[in-house]
């Protein structure tokens, strides 16, 4: 296992590079050139030109990520051409408030995903069972950034019940309430797409279980029918749906951007929308990389739960 | 499972009374009066101190030292922070600040003199001298400067402090811009001097840190993505402001702000013409508005066939009803323009020749230009269509509407047109140097306070500059060099007013209109005037009705 877990590792150092350098081909094939300068009739074409030049834009795309390169293996990412600030420094600013959120709504999709999906196998051609099905599939269908509007304008404008944005009051003491009270909307936006698809994932996995011998071994012995649906099939029921988890990782980036930027929620996501508008190259390779080592993480994690939880994989 | 099943009930109903309550909202709004005249304008009772002025804003300022900043949200808070020797009055005049008067200027124009006031204080206590001026001056000269504003001061030779209170410029040649350039937020010599200028430019300490400046209000937090926080000056020179407070809140963009506006938790919010429907319902909100120092235009590229005869350019102006577009898109905010100055600059001409619409007089033009209609109705010359594309930038209503609107018209002269969007970056990219790869662009020029027509006009600015109409003329060329030139403002106007009629006459754009722009202050912002060129002016005057 563990040598399988160093090759697996040092596999990744290909990847990502190659990742590097696609992801840098396709920035700087992209139309449009890092906005650097506004286009300010008061800024003289030299003074434009002489920012373009110390900020190394002028050499061949080549050198550039070669140089890009050389400051990432010393750990340096960069100083962002817009917001002239260390790249690293603002990624881990706003690193906290992506990861807050991603929790709370994963564990808002979990609590509520889980039971449902058990429910809906253990129940399977019931009214509950439909029920959860065309709410799921409701779920997946409805857009983030509807489904956020529509929130807003219910419990923010016309209720006045949550923050319209924003991740705490303006001014005010840290306070867990606080922070929880403006989480809870767009926490609940982004759990709706993950518990929908959670859902459907324990469902089949759950029917599947169901079916099995061993639990059919498990009713024929006699054991209240609860005690053989979570004691001897959730277990097992539940293996897949953990290591979906690994490869949920990686969603930490890309899900967030709507409702990151729906709720002013200063996150990764909004950081790297703004980041590609602007043509912030440092800003958004740094991400860009992020996101692949996430990638790459989570499938190793996934691979290692399966083989922690499910004792039949060998490696 | 009974519990599991309520709890889904509840979760279904609520999505449906959210449906049915979203859907309810608009018409609450609609019997609300139309209330929202400038009535912010005449304060109601006595200016009160106290209070905390929430401003909205969806730009996150980069650097808080004007020597290096572009945007406009740096902008809006180094105003605050900091003051200069001169600043611009509502009505675009510059007037002293810090400097006790306006320049005195020697016979030749070459030296610029500037008493300034005693007892202005830095936020640190020490006092706003000659040498801080002259030492914040000097950097933009020195030849480590990194930041975009060389090219402003290449007429400035050196600064001097002849004394405490009184500093010189010296100047190589006369540049009748310097005043406008006399503004900059004066930096404290005594806590900058041992930075070498190379390395001012990322001194995190001073420029994003801790910026420390002798303007009205005095930076203390910023929490990236999410609050700026701005204390008052006690010891302010012209009086302690009313505010104790002024907080800068970010958001995502204009809708979230208007939700924030709505919610009353901000108090002032720039208002973009496509939110103007919606404020003006809102019963707490005055709307302010006044026309920008901009205009708007569509832009034709000279260096293509289809656009280098002046007669084709002028018909085109005429097939466009421009009142319409300013009635109807821009809902009655916006006045036609007719020549590439603002009617706030004392160098506006209104004497230059207009190209009112009149689809007759362009079928004529067109037709002397020789172009006649072809079998399919589209106009014909040499055996090419007169057909081409009009590019503007997604995501701008505005825009992609005049975009479809010209296509309208031009159809009606039998010309065919094609609107097309592009994503910000790529549009700048594909219309401006090295590629110039556009027929015609739907754009806006923002003014700068000085009228000098040369970044825009100038033959020498085709190849790299922001020419990209490729328009080429002689005595616009030779106006635009010697414009700078002359100090007497009667004298240089008139200059300029001969190069706006030779614009005007030529139209390498069609100048669409000036329109105007909008603020949303609670009603509880009192004292506000409204500048056209900067966001929050004079919040030192501003109070709260609590």
């Amino acid at each position: 296992m563990t040598t399988y877990i160093i090759r697996r590792l040092i596999m990744m150092i290909p990847i990502l590079f190659g990742i590097s350098i696609i992801s840098f081909a396709i920035m700087y094939a992209a139309p449009g050139k890092p906005a650097v300068m506004n286009l300010d009739p008061d800024i003289s074409v030299e003074d434009r030109e002489r920012q373009m030049e110390k900020l190394g834009l002028n050499d061949p795309p080549h050198i550039q990520y070669l140089n890009w390169m050389g400051n990432v293996v010393k750990g340096d990412f960069g100083t962002s051409f817009t917001k002239k600030q260390p790249v690293k420094d603002m990624i881990l600013d706003r690193l906290p408030n992506t990861l807050i959120l991603m929790l709370f709504s994963t564990i808002l999709a979990v609590i509520i995903a889980i039971p449902f999906g058990v429910l809906s196998a253990t129940k399977q051609y019931s009214k509950l069972d439909y029920g959860v099905t065309i709410t799921s599939f409701l779920g997946l269908a409805t857009p983030n950034f509807w489904l956020g509007l529509m929130l807003i304008m219910l419990f923010s404008v016309q209720l006045g019940w949550t923050p319209v944005g924003g991740v705490s009051t303006l001014g005010a003491e840290f306070s867990l309430l606080d922070r929880l009270h403006h989480l809870i909307l767009p926490a609940i936006v982004l759990a709706t797409a993950d518990m929908a698809g959670l859902t459907r994932y324990t469902r089949s996995s759950m029917l599947e279980v169901i079916n099995q011998d061993y639990i059919r071994t498990a009713r024929a012995k006699g054991f209240r029918e609860s005690k053989v649906i979570y004691k001897h099939g959730l277990r097992n029921g539940l293996i897949p749906i953990i290591t979906i988890f690994g490869l949920m990782l990686p969603t930490f980036i890309g899900g967030s951007v709507i409702v990151e930027s729906l709720f002013s929620w200063p996150g990764i996501g909004k950081l790297f929308i703004d980041a590609t508008f602007e043509r912030d190259y440092p800003v958004i390779m740094a991400i860009t990389m992020f996101g692949a080592i996430l990638t790459v993480l989570g499938n190793l994690i996934a691979d290692i739960l399966y083989a922690v939880l499910d004792p039949r994989i060998e490696y | 499972m009974l519990k599991n099943k309520s709890y889904f009930t509840m979760l279904s109903l609520l999505l449906m009374v959210s449906l049915f309550l979203v859907a309810c909202g608009g018409n609450n709004a609609a019997p609300q009066t139309e209330t929202n005249e400038n009535t912010a304008d005449q304060p109601t009772g006595e200016p009160q101190f106290g209070g905390n002025l929430i401003l909205g804003t969806s730009g996150e300022p980069v650097i808080f030292n004007e020597l290096y900043s572009t945007d406009t949200a740096s902008g809006d808070i180094t105003d605050l922070v900091f003051v200069g020797l001169t600043g611009t009055n509502e009505n675009l005049e510059v007037i002293p600040v810090v400097a006790k008067d306006l320049a005195e200027i020697s016979e030749d124009g070459l030296e610029w003199t500037f008493h300034m006031h005693e007892g202005v204080l830095f936020h640190d206590g020490v006092e706003v001298t000659a040498e801080d001026v002259a030492f914040t001056y000097s950097i933009f000269k020195h030849e480590d400067y990194t930041g975009p504003r060389a090219g402003s001061f290449t007429a400035l030779e050196k600064v001097e402090a002849i004394d405490t209170y009184t500093v010189k410029f010296t100047l190589n040649e006369a540049d009748a811009r310097f005043g406008t350039l006399t503004g900059y937020g004066i930096l404290p010599k005594h806590l900058l001097e041992h930075v070498p200028v190379a390395d001012l430019e990322e001194y995190r300490e001073f420029n994003i840190d801790k910026p420390i400046g002798a303007g009205p209000f005095k930076f203390v937090s910023w929490t990236t993505g999410q609050n700026l926080v701005l204390e008052a000056n006690e010891e302010y020179f012209e009086g302690r402001p009313y505010l104790d407070n002024v907080t800068f809140r970010f958001a995502s963009d204009s809708n979230a702000l208007v939700l924030l506006l709505e919610t009353g938790d901000i108090h002032h919010m720039i208002v973009p013409t496509t939110e103007l429907a919606t404020v003006e319902y809102y019963d707490h909100v005055n709307l302010h508005s006044t026309l920008a120092l901009r205009y708007d235009y569509i832009g034709w590229n000279l260096a293509r066939p289809l656009f280098e005869d002046k007669k084709v350019r002028q018909a085109l102006t005429h097939a466009i009803d421009r009142q319409e577009i300013a009635e109807t898109i821009m809902e009655g905010n916006a006045t036609v323009a007719h020549a590439p100055v603002s009617p706030l600059s004392w160098a506006y001409n209104d004497n230059v020749a207009k190209f009112d619409y009149d689809p007759e007089k362009a079928k004529q033009l067109l037709a002397e230009a020789g172009w006649e209609p072809g079998s399919d109705g589209i106009l014909q010359k040499d055996g090419e269509r007169f057909s081409f594309t009009i590019l503007s930038n997604s995501g701008n209503v505005v825009r992609r509407d005049i975009g479809i609107i010209a296509q309208q018209y031009l159809a009606q002269v039998g010309i065919e047109v094609k609107a097309e969007q592009m994503e910000w970056g790529a549009f700048l990219d594909k219309i401006n140097a090295p590629n110039f790869d556009f027929d015609a662009v739907v754009m806006a020029w923002g003014l700068a306070l000085d009228p000098d027509p040369s970044a825009i006009w100038h033959s020498k600015e085709i190849e790299n500059g922001l020419n990209r109409s490729a328009y080429r003329n002689d005595r616009v060329d030779e106006i635009a060099d010697l414009n700078t030139k002359i100090i007497d403002q009667t004298e240089r106007a008139a200059l300029l007013a001969e190069a706006w009629e030779i614009l005007a006459e030529e139209q390498p754009y069609t100048y669409l209109f000036y329109p105007q722009q909008f603020v949303a202050l609670s009603k509880q912002v009192q004292g506000f005037t409204h500048h056209p060129r900067i966001d929050m002016y004079k919040v030192n005057e501003w109070w709260l009705n609590q």
